[in-house]
Formats: C-alpha cells, structure tokens, sequence
C-alpha cells in the first residue's frame, strides 16, 4: 500500500486524532473538505469507518478500521527499516514535549505580582515575548520533524501544519496557537499520538 | 571553603549565592527546627562551571571534606559497608523555577552500601528500593529525561543506553556526577526557555543542596508530606496539606502516589503532628507569612526538607492579609502591600464549598470555575450522555481522541498529569473548570466507573469539581462567590483609610490608591 493514499491519509488521521468532523480530517490531512468527506464516505463503504450523528456529529474508526490502520502503519514502518530512526526521533520530541507544554501555559496564564493570571492578552510585549519563544521552540522542532519526514514521508505533514500554524499567529492570527484545530498545540498534540500508534506504545 | 557552605544558623549569605531553597534551610536553622545535616555548593561554582564546561579547581577537594564533615555529624560513612551515608543532592537557584532541574535521591547507595543498608536495617526491600530510586533518579538526571524503569537493571539499562554511561561504583565519583548533572540543567532548552519567558537572567546559576536522606520509606513510623500553615484555598488559620505514609518526597510532589489529607497524620503520629505545628507556627511568625514546608519523618522523628512562603492567592490571599493584621503580625498598612490588585480580580471565582461537601479527592485546579455534571469515562460516553444535561468529562489523560469529549463536557478531570498537560491546556482554551492529576481517583474506562478510597461510582454518577483549589466532590455542593466578603470589605475600609478617598471607585481602584499613599508616605517619611 501507499503511504501516501489519500484513503489511508484519512483512516490514520482518524486513528491519531479521534472521532472527527470533517473539518478537523481535511486539515490534519491537507485536503479540502469536500475530497476528505468523499474519502470518508469510500472508507464508511468499505466497513472502515462510521460516522456518529447528534450535536457532536464525527466520524470515527471502527474495529475493523482500527486493525487495517495498524497493519499498515506497521507494515510501513517495518518496509522502510525506518523503526529506529523513528524511535530516535520520539525520544527527541518528549525531550521537546514538556517544553512545548510550558509554552502553552505561559501563553495562557502569567504571573503578575506573584498571581498567577489568566493572559488576558492586552499585554503585547509579554505576547511577543511568548510568541518569540515558540520560533526559536520551532527551529528545534523542524530538526526533529525533518527527521521524522526523511525517516517516513508522510510526517513531512506536520512540519508544515506546524510551519503554517507558526505563520498565522506570527501574522497576528493568535488562535493558531492553542485555540485552533489547526493551531500549533493541537498539532503537536496529533504528532504525539501518531508517533505512539506508529511504534505501537501505549499511553 | 572557596565553593561550599555549611547549612547551618552562621550562614549570612545571600540567596543569590547560596539559592532560595538553601537560604529557607538556613533560617529553619536559626529557628532551631530539624533540618538534615548537609551542605550548599555555591552558584558561583555554577557559573564557573558553566564558563569552563568543568566542575571548577578546587571543588573536588572541597566536596571529599565536607563529605567527612557530614559523615563526622551524622555518624555514618558515605559508600560504607556499615551504616553507610546516603544523601540527596538537589538543584536550587536564586530564583523559583519550579521542576525545571534535577534532583537525585539516596546517592552514595553503591551495591555495598545497599547491602550495608540491608544489614543494618535488616529489610532487604527497603534498602533494594532506595537503591532503585537512587538509579532512576541519577538517570534521569543525568539523561534529562523520565526514565520509567522499575527494576535496578532496567535502569542501569538505560542510562547505558541513553548516555553510554554506567553507573560508577564509587559514591564519591557519583556525587562529582551528580553535582555536575545539576549545574548542566540550567541550561536544558527547556530551562532557557523558561528564564526568558519569565525575564530572569541567563547567569544566575544554580546552587546545589547535598543533604543527609532521611527516609520516608524506612518503615510504617516513617512517611512524607507538604504542608501549608493555613488552607491555601480559603487562607483559613488550620493546617492543611498531603501526607503519605511509608514513602520518600517525590511521590508527594509527582502525584505518583496516594495520598491523604494531612490531618490523618494528627491521628496516626500524634507527636509528628504536634512537632510538625508547632514548626509552622515559628515559621509563619518568623516570615510574618503563611508558609509552606515539605517534610519527612522517620521512624518517627520529623524532619524539613525546604519552607518557603505560602504564596496565596484571590480570597485566600485577602482573608490572610487581614487575618495577620487582625494577629497583629503585620500592620495594616503591609496587609494592603500583601494583597496585589490582580487578587481582586479572582477574589469572586466561583468555589465549592468543600467543608459542606462529600470530598473525593484533589489534584491540582488547572482552570478555575465550579462545574457540575455526570461523570463520563470515555469521550463517547460523554458526547452519548451530554445531549441529556451536563457531563465532566472524567480521564486519566487526555490526548487528541478526547476533543470531541472536551467540547462536549462541561468541565474536566484528569487523575494524570500537571498544570501544563494536554487536558489542562485544552480545557483552558475552551474556557472549562478543570481539575488535573487527582491521584486520588482511580478511571476504570472498561468498567465506566470511578474509584475513590473504597468507593466505586459509576459512569452518571453527579459529582462537582473546583477548577481552583482541585477539589473533586460528591453530588452538588453549595457554591459560594463570597467566601472572603466580610474580609474583602474591612481591607477596603483600611484601604479607604490609608489613601484618604472614600468616593465611589472599583475595589481595585480602591486598592491601588492605598497602595500609592502608602509608598508615598514611605518615602517622605
């Protein structure tokens, strides 16, 4: 199989980001909305997926979907010989994961006169300070996602997600920091999962 | 010595050069309270060995002499075969920079002393443990990561692995290791980053404490604790805190076991109790503060391990100032400085009213706010049962499969994890009360049920969580928004008072004013 079909792009972003709606699969896959839905609709065909109704409608693997993403991410791994590059590469990232976290926070709440606060963002340059400290964050980040993208192609995704998500809260538009589905947290967050379900270690 | 003082009352160094956490030990010191014998390498060592990228001339000498000093004060020999001396070596800067460097535990456990241990304690599993707490907590060190290795091997293992380094035999060469290890984690990225989100200085330096272990986990009489003089959450004047019995300090502070409420400890070990509040007391009245300490006993006999200023905030900080007033432990005019107007603005936080309330357990308020609601397990549980009222989402983490959940519960509970995880970064870009690594509550997905003590509840279970003090509780406790009211107005009426406006402003206008009479009159004065 591909790594790089569109089909099986949709199934993992199911199995690292959960039951989704299609807004979240065609941003976590780079596709537009209508080529990730019919995907999905391909996928619900084949008994791989179903989809959820109600006020929190999403689609999501089912048991059969979830066994025919880990044979095949897997099957991929083994294929490449890409297992120790990739496990080199996830010990980089959790040395680089609580950082990140940190970086959240400090976006979130500050200190002011030992009280610790919610940001209420009417500070610009503590934002900017923040914001300075996710691009030299991210300069590391690239080394470890380059890596991971040489290693396996399909991680060369969230280099750029992560690229584009440092980009709009550069350009002013903040929530691709944590707030956003696309945002550079939220990213991050599907990069952990994935690489977990890639080497196949629990939570 | 040129790099090394003595913790000890005589000490009259700045904590600058000896770090906050030394200067807090030096001034239970002087109280004449229980502290374990040990040492402090100075921040000027740091620097130096930062500047050159080796420990600097001179330290190991100072190192082997104030080692026989302790051995000499405690009467016991470091990598001896005989009462063997193991020590704790932690990072302490001038500056707090919470769990961002290293500390290691039960160094100088080389296999000879661990069995010097074993012989004297005669408790295998005792000295076995502390060994093993010594590898994973040298490891981890020494590798800048969180090794999770539950056997000796595994973690000799790994840091073969991780660093291409064994652990050396020799107790005096692990503490040049250890020592080294600190220094160099003042400057992990993680570290850097976070001096320069929060404008401190890359030249500082780290201090490093030695100190003689005392173990918590020696046997039944012995456990660990950290305690503040009054409720953080309230600032009422009783006691309040975590103790664990049978344990060493790390699994206080990671959450990594259960723990009870601190009172159980006045049953279980009265005299620790009394010595224990009767040191608060000094403390606080030393400090004219609230305080809060971290503590070991063994065998029953108790002991401090670090104090510092209690650090209250929003009601609990207003309901303090005006109670240390009102005791006359500071004037009016410092509990106006005490209370800062940013505490103003979180004085009227919904909290739960937890002497009224069914308590279950606490962890860590991760994002402030009172919310209510069935318990769900699973993000499918909670996204099935939201549609018929309010849900809190209840996991032992979250990951990316839990935003569905998320956005759908009304407030959060994690049983893992810290004020920077997934689910506490999350919960507050949503805007959700959350409570994070309540360790006291055991997440049965399989089951759909929560435990707690004894207790089992299943999944639709009511229960309340206070995204501030962390507390999680049975059903719907009363929620109040005016737990320091009465406090909040006589502050205001001396803020009044001292900047001579008594219009009609906001109450953070009114402080503010007070505060700049204050420094006014400080300064003409």
């Amino acid at each position: 199989m591909n790594a790089l079909d569109p089909l099986l792009l949709v199934l993992h972003a199911l199995r690292c980001g959960g039951h989704s709606g299609v807004a979240r699969v065609a941003a976590a896959t780079c596709m537009d909305e209508s080529e990730a839905e019919s995907e999905l609709i391909d996928l619900a065909v084949a008994g791989l997926v179903t989809y959820q109704g109600g006020r929190f409608g999403a689609w999501g693997l089912t048991d059969a979907g979830r066994v025919a993403d880990a044979e095949r991410i897997t099957g991929e791994l083994d294929s490449a010989g890409a297992r120790p590059a990739v496990t080199a590469a996830y010990r980089a990232f959790m040395a680089l994961n609580p950082e990140l976290l940190d970086l959240c926070t400090a976006w979130q709440m500050r200190p002011l006169d030992g009280v610790v606060t919610a940001n209420d963002h009417t500070d610009p340059a503590y934002d900017a300070r923040v914001l300075g400290q996710f691009t030299a964050f991210h300069r590391r980040a690239e080394i470890v996602c380059a890596d991971l993208a040489a290693a396996l192609p399909r991680f060369g995704r969230y280099r750029d997600r992560l690229a584009l998500a440092l980009e709009r809260a550069e350009a002013g538009r903040l929530e691709y920091l944590v707030d956003d589905i696309s945002a550079y947290h939220t990213v991050w967050a599907e990069l952990h999962e994935d690489l977990l379900a890639t080497l196949g270690i629990a939570r | 010595m040129r790099w090394i003082r003595p913790l000890s009352a005589q000490v009259g160094e700045t904590a600058e050069t000896i770090g906050a956490k030394a200067h807090g030990l030096v001034a239970l010191h002087r109280l004449g309270l229980p502290v374990p014998a040990g040492f402090v390498v100075t921040t000027e060592a740091c620097r130096a060995f930062l500047r050159e990228g080796r420990l600097p001339t001179g330290l190991d000498a100072e190192l082997t002499a104030a080692m026989r000093g302790l051995e000499t004060a405690t009467g016991r020999r470091f990598g001896g075969t005989q009462r063997p001396l193991a020590v704790s070596v932690r990072s302490g800067a001038g500056v707090s920079m919470p769990g961002m460097m290293n500390t290691i535990l039960n160094l100088g456990l080389t296999t000879q002393a661990t069995a010097g241990l074993t012989a004297e304690t005669g408790d295998a599993r005792f000295a076995l443990n502390s060994r093993l707490r010594f590898l994973t907590t040298f490891a981890s060190a020494l590798t800048n990561t969180v090794p999770e290795a539950d056997t000796i091997e595994a973690a000799e293992d790994l840091l073969r692995q991780r660093s291409g380094r064994t652990v050396p035999d020799d107790a005096a060469r692990q503490l040049e290791l250890a020592v080294e290890a600190v220094f160099s984690s003042w400057n992990t990225p993680r570290a850097r980053t976070y001096r320069k989100l929060h404008d401190i200085p890359h030249d500082l330096g780290t201090a490093v404490i030695v100190q003689a272990m005392v173990f918590g986990n020696r046997d039944d009489r012995s456990g660990t604790g950290v305690a503040f003089s009054r409720d953080p959450n309230t600032g009422e004047k009783a006691p309040f805190g975590d103790v664990l019995f049978g344990h060493q300090g790390e699994d206080v502070v990671s959450g990594r076991s259960l723990t009870h409420p601190l009172r159980e400890l006045a049953d279980r070990e009265p005299p620790i109790w009394d010595a224990l509040t009767s040191a608060l007391n000094r403390i606080e009245a030393h400090h004219r503060d609230a305080c809060y300490v971290e503590f070991t006993f063994q065998a029953g006999e108790l002991w401090l391990l670090q104090a510092r200023p209690g650090r209250f905030v929003g009601a609990a900080a207003v309901r303090l100032a005006t109670d240390l007033a009102d005791e006359r432990l500071i004037t009016r005019d410092e509990a106006l400085l005490r209370v800062s107007p940013h505490h103003l603005r979180h004085v009227r936080t919904p909290r739960m009213a937890a002497a009224e309330a069914d308590v279950l357990g606490g962890g860590v308020g991760a994002c402030p706010g009172v919310a209510t609601g069935r318990i769900a397990t699973t993000t499918d549980a909670a996204v099935r049962m939201a549609a018929d009222g309010p849900v809190i989402l209840a996991r032992p983490e979250t990951s990316p499969h839990d935003l569905r959940g998320l956005a759908a519960a009304t407030g959060v509970l994690t049983t893992r994890g810290g004020p920077a995880s997934h689910a506490a970064v999350v919960a507050r870009a949503m805007g959700k009360p959350a409570v994070v690594g309540v360790t006291d509550l055991t997440i049965d997905a399989a089951d759909a049920s929560v435990r707690a003590g004894g207790r089992t509840f299943g999944e639709g279970t009511l229960i309340t969580i206070d995204g501030t003090s962390g507390e999680v509780a049975l059903g719907t406790p009363p929620i109040v928004t005016n737990t320091a009211d009465a406090h909040l107005r006589r502050l205001l009426a001396w803020a009044d008072q001292a900047s001579g406006d008594h219009s009609h402003r906001t109450e953070a206008q009114r402080l503010s004013a007070a505060h700049a009479a204050i420094s006014t009159s400080s300064a003409t004065s």
